[in-house]
């Protein structure tokens, strides 16, 4: 990741800038949201993700330590998936995110909320992404 | 089925907060799978280089270029570790949930 990094600096205008996208080592939520009230069920697991999210951040880390970079500007969003039914967000998880899986608790939660009456409701797994502005240090 | 993925742009309304102006630059896209966010941006920009690894995804973005982004954005199957542009000098670097 740090080669890549690396790769960037040289692929970038002086006055150039990078923009990081992505999630951080922790799990992304779901809730049931019926009518206005949103309802919490649990979270997703991701297996392999977390190492990569974190060497992620430690990549940053060391090419800012390293001045080839400088962190202008953190922040962070919630990025939202909606779907209708549990069946669809597994097949979701399976075709877009191999590495991720409802545990058989959370699942039975999204079934109990999602077998009320109410007409209005949908399942949203919600992703809390990291996004950073950096800047490439001009070498001395 | 129906899912619907950030259908509240909070990813592009959080890109165009920390760029700032897009208008006009020349951007490399790491990592953009399918062009999902690519679409969202690539409006504003002179020219957009979008890589990703994934062949397969790749097709699907080449598939989805709309017309009228043909002359702007080019897709390319490769790694950025692979990748050696002909004109290197982008303004924006943009690392899609890609590190």
């Amino acid at each position: 990741m740090v080669h890549a990094l690396e790769k960037i600096y040289r692929l970038l205008k002086p006055d150039g800038i990078l923009i990081d996208i992505h999630p951080p080592p922790e799990p992304s939520s779901i809730d049931v949201r019926i009518g206005e009230q949103a309802h919490a069920a649990g979270w997703l697991r991701e297996t392999d993700d977390y190492g990569d999210y974190e060497a992620a951040d430690e990549a940053l880390a060391t090419i800012v330590a390293r001045r080839l970079f400088a962190v202008e500007r953190r922040g962070a969003f919630s990025f939202l998936t909606h779907v209708d039914t549990l069946a669809e967000l597994r097949n979701y998880l399976t075709e877009e995110w191999e590495n991720a899986s409802i545990d058989d608790v959370t699942a039975a939660r999204i079934e109990e909320l999602m077998s009320t009456p109410e007409r209005d409701k949908e399942i949203i797994l919600r992703e809390s992404v990291r996004i950073a502005r950096l800047a490439p240090i001009p070498k001395a | 089925m129906s899912v619907h993925t950030d259908p509240e742009d909070s990813e592009i309304a959080a890109l165009f907060d920390f760029t700032g102006t897009i208008d006009g630059k020349r951007v490399l896209e790491i990592g953009c799978g399918d062009g999902r966010l690519t679409w969202r941006y690539a409006d504003r920009a002179a020219r957009v280089v979008a890589i990703d690894p994934d062949a397969d995804e790749i097709a699907a973005a080449l598939e989805d270029l709309p017309p009228r982004l043909r002359h702007r954005v080019e897709f390319k199957a490769v790694s950025i570790q692979e990748f050696e542009p002909a004109a290197p000098a982008f303004d924006v670097v943009i690392l899609s949930w890609a590190l």
